[in-house]
């Protein structure tokens, strides 16, 4: 893995500029085709190490294989929202997938929390770019609390670096390899606090409860190809980043609140608030940012039991989490343009509507519940296994429970989508406008509009 | 460099004081001034210490502060003022201060320690910033408390490690100076489309 891929992104803002410059029309497509070259190419060269499953390597690809169909759809959203202005979009796309190439690539700490932190700032300013109301306080939040959290967990990372400052080895005190030699010398008392900002700092950016709150906001408002990227790659990006510090800095298992244990408490409590908000959701795009809370809480988990099995499982649910919620994210997207809304009880009769956006949007609700033979069903049943192993009998069981309700909200939502509302949808419009109060009581009637 | 130190940490009392946008601007500027000493009284003259003093006064003294000061000048008087500070800060910002020494007590032992009046200073200042983002509700105000925390950062790293590497000093000003300039930006476009600068008027969302 090499700098190399920095030029992908690069060719995407020097096209950007371009076509703001000479009024291409055609630039989007242009920078589509570009970014899956870079995906054929990163493909190409890393597919030993892929089939040998090296972690690394299958992450870069993700985030190239998710930044490529973000392109794609790209096309498609600045098309429906020609207000956006196009080259600005563009130029602040390609720096955050430089950040998130970044994150995966960092072999030092301090090169994590940065490219973490452009992450924050290229995604924030994409979200401003929707200029509506908001869009812009989701992303004031969003920036903001984001910021605060990871100037806690630079904190950490300077106490880090101040216990080993005896090494003199400068910049490279915080390599990830540095760190799991030597982190023995840092006295117990900085490590701990230090893990406890860490873990607590980018937590916040991966939206563990409770640092959670910007999270729903965000990623409803952001252009829907960007929260694709934001909910299926970056979040568990930066848990992988955590599970990093944790590993190279192990502490002793009776220390109160160690890595693990703070991985474990805020898993099962982003799991919890995660599959109960599912219930009560109205939003369409805010329905899957909840929906991601409780993925990365699983993968949190995942992480903190840290057996290779449980870590195993957790990757993998990220992969498919990754692949899922993007396409999830897209959909909704094309969805809400064409309601003109992002209510779910507007979004109905999608079966009758739009039978293509229909199917896909149903197969990646019930990939998204969890539902066998598709991949979350494999990686969550691994999880389960890897649970059962450690005799967490008390994790099986929450697990379970939680699982099941997210299945049937998610049921309740896919269901109410493709037929509720369908009986009005023949002969008027009343599904989609509540301008009458016949309209009203039909639909509940169906079950499509809640009072 | 304790009197850096000592600046930064009344810089941050100011911040936190001030309800007029124009003096919180001036105490940012102040802060940056009194982070350029600390790092050329600190280190040894060399090109990357005056590389780094001179990025420091660009965008913790120029660029920084000058973007608000352009922002809020073109804004109405009434949007140039903060609303006051609410009772409860003033003891939890005494409690804050107080935490500190409990937190120089309790790693004492380790020796991580180098400097504890300036570890003081630095704490302080980050725990009177993120005072200053819950309780004040002017957005400048909170763009001010986001640098004013990075400024204790500063002094908190020199009172732990002496000095931190070019390449981690480097990465937290440009991070700083894109975050702020993103943060002054949407300041701007809010005030614009919303007629507002108060944090309270963006709760629409909620969580």
């Amino acid at each position: 893995m090499d700098i190399q891929y920095g030029i992908g992104p690069l060719i995407v803002i020097i096209l950007a500029l371009v076509g703001w410059g000479v009024k291409w029309k055609n630039s989007s497509m242009a920078i589509a085709v570009w970014v899956w070259l870079v995906l054929a190419v990163n493909g190409f060269m890393s597919w030993g190490a892929i089939i040998r499953g090296n972690w690394p390597d299958i992450l870069l690809f993700a985030v190239n294989l998710i930044a490529a169909s973000s392109a794609l759809d790209g096309v498609w959203f600045l098309k429906e929202h020609p207000t956006i202005p196009v080259w600005r979009y563009q130029v602040w796309w390609a720096l955050f997938w430089a950040s998130l190439m970044a994150i995966v690539m960092a072999q030092n700490l301090m090169i994590s929390w940065i490219a973490i932190e452009f992450s924050t700032l290229a995604s924030g300013a994409l979200v401003v770019e929707m200029a509506h109301r908001r869009a812009l306080e989701a992303a004031w939040k969003y920036i903001v609390i984001a910021s605060v959290g990871l100037a806690l967990a630079l904190i950490g990372i300077i106490f880090v670096y101040a216990g080993l400052r005896f090494q003199g080895l400068g910049w490279d005190t915080l390599n990830y390899g540095n760190l799991a030699r030597n982190a023995h010398s840092i006295p117990g008392i900085v490590r701990a606090v230090a893990t406890i900002f860490i873990v607590s700092g980018i937590g916040t950016k991966v939206g563990l409860v409770p640092f959670h709150t910007w999270l729903p906001d965000a990623h409803s408002e952001a252009p829907s190809p960007v929260s694709g990227l934001l909910s299926g790659v970056l979040l568990g990006l930066s848990l992988v980043t955590i599970d990093r510090v944790v590993r190279a800095m192990p502490q002793p298992s009776h220390t109160l609140l160690s890595g693990p244990h703070l991985l474990i408490l805020f898993g099962i409590l982003s799991v919890s608030v995660g599959s109960l908000a599912l219930l009560v959701q109205r939003d369409i795009k805010r329905l899957l940012a909840y929906s991601s809370i409780e993925q990365v809480g699983i993968m949190a988990i995942g992480f903190g039991i840290g057996t290779p099995l449980a870590r195993e499982a957790a990757l993998l649910q990220l992969l498919f989490h990754a692949v899922i919620k993007s396409t999830l994210f897209y959909l909704s997207g094309h969805l809400s343009s064409a309601y003109h809304t992002k209510r779910l009880d507007k979004i109905t009769a999608i079966a009758a509507k739009h039978k293509k956006l229909a199917i896909t949007w149903a197969l990646g609700i019930l990939a998204l519940a969890g539902l066998p033979p598709l991949g979350l069903a494999y990686s969550e049943w691994m999880m389960l296994e890897a649970f059962w192993d450690v005799h967490a009998t008390g994790l099986v069981i929450f697990l379970a429970v939680a699982l099941a309700i997210t299945f049937a909200a998610l049921s309740f939502h896919l269901l109410g989508g493709l037929w509720g509302g369908l009986e009005l949808s023949e002969g008027h419009t009343a599904d989609t406008e509540e301008t009458t109060r016949d309209a009203r009581h039909g639909t509940r009637a169906m079950g499509g509009e809640q009072p | 460099m304790a009197v850096a130190g000592f600046l930064v940490f009344l810089g941050a009392c100011g911040l936190l004081w001030s309800r007029n946008m124009v003096y919180g601007v001036i105490f940012l500027a102040a802060e940056g001034l009194a982070l350029s000493m600390m790092v050329w009284s600190t280190e040894p003259f060399s090109l990357t210490m005056a590389a780094i003093v001179a990025a420091t006064l660009i965008i913790k003294v120029g660029l920084i502060p000058g973007s608000m000061y352009r922002v809020v000048s073109r804004w109405p008087t009434e949007y140039r003022q903060d609303q006051p500070l609410p009772f409860w800060a003033y003891p939890v910002a005494a409690g804050l201060l107080l935490a500190v020494g409990h937190v120089i007590q309790l790693l004492a032992p380790s020796n991580v320690i180098m400097h504890r009046t300036l570890f003081f200073y630095g704490l302080a200042s980050i725990h009177l910033g993120l005072l200053m983002i819950v309780s004040r509700r002017h957005m400048l105000s909170q763009v001010a408390a986001l640098v004013g925390i990075e400024n204790g950062l500063v002094v908190l790293a020199a009172s732990v490690a002496g000095s931190l590497p070019t390449f981690m000093e480097f990465g937290m000003l440009v991070d700083l100076l894109v975050a702020a300039a993103i943060l002054v930006w949407m300041s701007h476009r809010i005030h614009r489309q919303l007629k507002t600068t108060d944090v309270v008027a963006l709760r629409r969302l909620r969580g």
